[in-house]
């Protein structure tokens, strides 16, 4: 079908985008860096025809609905939103050389996804709500904020390291990267985004629970995880905001924030049991 | 939440008790240590599954843990008295700081420093003195235009005593009320939360096609009374042809006193709410109404065939045996595992009186009872179902709240995180050489680099006024 062939082609271009942020920061040449980042570009543009012509074909098959309910069709969409976010921040904060940190994610999901199976399945009575759409959009972009942090952080402690250790190194590697207190900022101000999306997915989630199953809130494990997600990137903020937390600490607990958004997106669906466990809901 | 703001605490001096439980409960360091126990115990209610019947923990752990995470409340961790205990901790944490920065706030939104004197010219990093050839007056009105775009409303005007006038602008004071609304917003959930869990219930209620009921089952086990009547018109399911669900429908009546006042379709995303109760798609199912039983003997001949109310004992005609359709499966597991559809459990009773055998007959394998040996065996011959459909019921008069405080929530953290109280200053006078001179000067309390551009970018145009 189609929408696979053009799946496949995004997946390629952002394998080729990844590679391009890897030597842009491996030669320094603004050159290289405007190319990796048209060529992102060119993978979300990709894929974002892939999404529209799955969700067409959707309709052709007599099924009619948006391509986001099964483990597939959300990996894809989670790297589009993944590519999207980072091309904004990227030209919000001019942080091109994190690129090498957080554009292998589009590729790597995609080629995660490629190995579900991707056929187009009807919905099941509980999914068909016009909640479904604005509580994975809003979920997923504040996912892809984290994520952005997250590529941030990391390079943040390499930077940080390299700047103890000499502090005047002019024209070396470490110089080609933002100076150590511009990427701490940054990494707040992602957060700063990510959060209060992060926020109104778990109130959709827990309204749209309430129309479905009865219940707003019934600890089940991914929203449970959703809600230690919230209380992590909840702390980091009181730490920083009140308690002037920030560089390396504030760093790691954006990474730990992260590894719990991963865990609660992936790991419950694929290690513990529950009301998200796909095509088995209500 | 107040980005970029320092924050000040009132660390209270003495050793006075009342003093120091303050201290620990408004302090910062008890809200993120908090705020991360919480997560980290939650954790545990999503690796070890929650609420189990009992039995199925000792298949999954030794009996000595078993008793063990039973009495330390793990099996219901988000009930246990120490989760609770600690959702209790951070209420009163967040009363307690809310309390204690309520003066400083409503401080911040007072107006103060109308006058941009030279202490407050100190404090200013932005602080530019512009002189112009144009008369004062056409400079105010430049001024008043282009301080406008910025901050809309009218500013405060003192004239000042050396002759000129001193300019105050401000925006978004009214921003620095989200640390209420992010902190109350909590509490409000939380209160939403325990007045549905103390004055609301949660039941579930099977009602079959063509019948009415008036109460139903809590989940505590209660009977609940509805002040009304319910009754399912009709039930329905479709399915895809690949087998999985498509659509679960239930037809159902309000009624109050014999007469029908609400009647609705109600689906999995579209319950029915009446009179603070409300009614979800939940399940369905099927009961026999009647069973055909057939007698067959060992040569394939019949010998007698009944047709039996669910649940009555009746005589076969010409035989001495008595059966009963006592119990009914949708989806029978054979005894190697596998899938045996539907079945009907059956009761004989012996012709010579005494405890009746019990069998499964199954409905799409007529002989599945030869298998027990003796002269006759049993199978169905017909099977009427009663379709019903299983409703949850819910009364939650809390709910209400858990989403106004939700959408406050919301609101709170946009306009902490995207808004911010900016004061501006400016203050215009003749100099000793008779030109026009302007100072300008502005803070904000948040996202000071994005201040910091816009005022630059006024200060420019500010420039180009000629």
């Amino acid at each position: 079908m189609t929408n696979s062939l053009l799946f496949g082609i995004a997946t390629f271009v952002y394998f080729f985008a990844m590679v391009l942020y890897v030597s842009y920061l491996a030669f320094r040449s603004e050159m290289l860096g405007k190319v990796a980042s048209r060529s992102m570009l060119g993978g979300v543009v990709v894929e974002t025809a892939a999404i529209g012509m799955r969700w067409y074909e959707s309709y052709q098959m007599g099924i009619g609905r948006a391509p986001l309910t099964n483990l597939y069709e959300s990996l894809a969409f989670f790297a589009w939103t993944f590519a999207v976010i980072y091309l904004v921040l990227e030209r919000k904060f001019k942080i091109r050389t994190v690129g090498a940190f957080v554009a292998p994610f589009p590729f790597l999901i995609m080629a995660y996804a490629a190995l579900n199976p991707n056929d187009i399945q009807p919905l099941v009575p509980a999914l068909k709500s016009n909640w479904l759409i604005s509580h994975v959009v809003s979920c997923f972009v504040g996912y892809a904020a984290f994520a952005v942090s997250f590529g941030v952080s990391i390079l943040y402690l390499f930077k940080a390291g390299s700047e103890k250790r000499s502090p005047k190194s002019a024209g070396s590697f470490w110089d080609f990267l933002p100076s150590s207190s511009g990427l701490d900022e940054i990494g707040y101000k992602t957060i700063a985004i990510g959060f209060p999306l992060l926020t109104i997915g778990i109130v959709t989630g827990a309204f749209w629970a309430n129309v479905a199953w009865g219940t707003y809130w019934s600890w089940d494990p991914k929203e449970t995880w959703s809600l230690i997600v919230w209380l992590i990137y909840a702390a980091y903020l009181h730490a920083r905001i009140t308690r002037g937390w920030r560089g390396k600490r504030a760093a790691i607990l954006s990474i730990v924030g992260f590894a719990a958004t991963i865990f609660c997106y992936l790991g419950v669906n694929l290690i513990l049991s529950g009301l998200h466990s796909y095509g088995s809901a209500s | 939440m107040s980005a970029d703001e320092p924050v000040k605490t009132a660390k209270t001096e003495g050793t006075d008790w009342i003093a120091t439980i303050w201290n620990f409960l408004t302090s910062l360091k008890l809200v993120v240590i908090l705020l991360l126990i919480l997560s980290a115990l939650s954790i545990a209610g999503t690796v070890i599954e929650q609420n189990k019947p009992l039995q199925e923990y000792y298949r999954y752990y030794q009996p000595g843990t078993v008793a063990l995470f039973s009495k330390l409340g793990l099996f219901d961790m988000y009930h246990s008295w120490w989760f609770v205990a600690c959702l209790s901790l951070l209420a009163l944490n967040i009363t307690a700081c809310t309390m204690d920065r309520y003066r400083g706030i409503m401080a911040g939104m007072r107006k103060r420093n109308l006058i941009l004197d030279e202490k407050l010219s100190k404090s200013l990093q932005n602080l530019t003195t512009i002189r112009y050839a144009l008369p004062l007056d056409a400079v105010e009105k430049k001024m008043v235009e282009l301080a406008g775009k910025e901050f809309p409303g009218k500013p405060v005007v003192t004239a000042a005593e050396e002759g000129g006038s001193h300019y105050f602008f401000e925006k978004g004071k009214y921003s620095r009320l989200a640390f209420f609304m992010t902190h109350l917003s909590i509490l409000i959930i939380f209160l939403g939360a325990l007045i549905g869990s103390f004055f609301g219930y949660k039941g579930y209620v099977n009602i079959f096609e063509g019948e009415t009921v008036s109460q139903v089952e809590t989940r505590a086990g209660k009977i609940q009374n509805l002040n009304f009547q319910v009754k399912c018109n009709t039930f329905n399911a479709e399915f895809y042809a690949s087998g999985m669900p498509m659509d679960y429908r239930s037809d159902l009546s309000i009624l109050q006193n014999g007469k029908e006042v609400v009647r609705k379709t109600i689906r999995v995303n579209d319950p029915l709410t009446f009179e603070g109760v409300t009614f979800y798609q939940s399940s369905y199912g099927g009961q026999p109404d009647q069973v055909a039983i057939e007698a067959v003997s060992r040569d394939g001949s019949v010998k007698g065939t009944v047709t039996a109310p669910f649940g009555r004992v009746v005589d076969i005609p010409g035989m001495a045996e008595e059966v009963e359709a006592a119990d009914y499966q949708e989806h029978f597991h054979l005894p190697d595992g596998s899938e045996g559809g539907r079945a009907v459990g059956v009761n004989i009773y012996p012709a010579k009186g005494g405890a009746p055998a019990g069998v499964w007959l199954l409905v799409n394998d007529p002989e599945y009872d030869k298998r027990r040996g003796g002269d006759t065996y049993f199978r169905v011959r017909d099977l009427k179902l009663k379709k019903y459909t299983g409703l949850q019921v819910n009364r939650d008069p809390g709910e209400i709240l858990v989403w106004l405080g939700s959408i406050l929530l919301i609101a709170g953290i946009m306009i902490a995180f995207f808004m911010s109280h900016k004061k501006l200053w400016i203050s215009l006078r003749t100099d000793n050489k008779g030109r026009s001179e302007l100072t300008i000067g502005g803070t904000a309390n948040k996202n000071r680099d994005a201040f910091a551009r816009e005022m630059e970018q006024m200060i420019q145009s500010l420039k180009e006024v000629s």
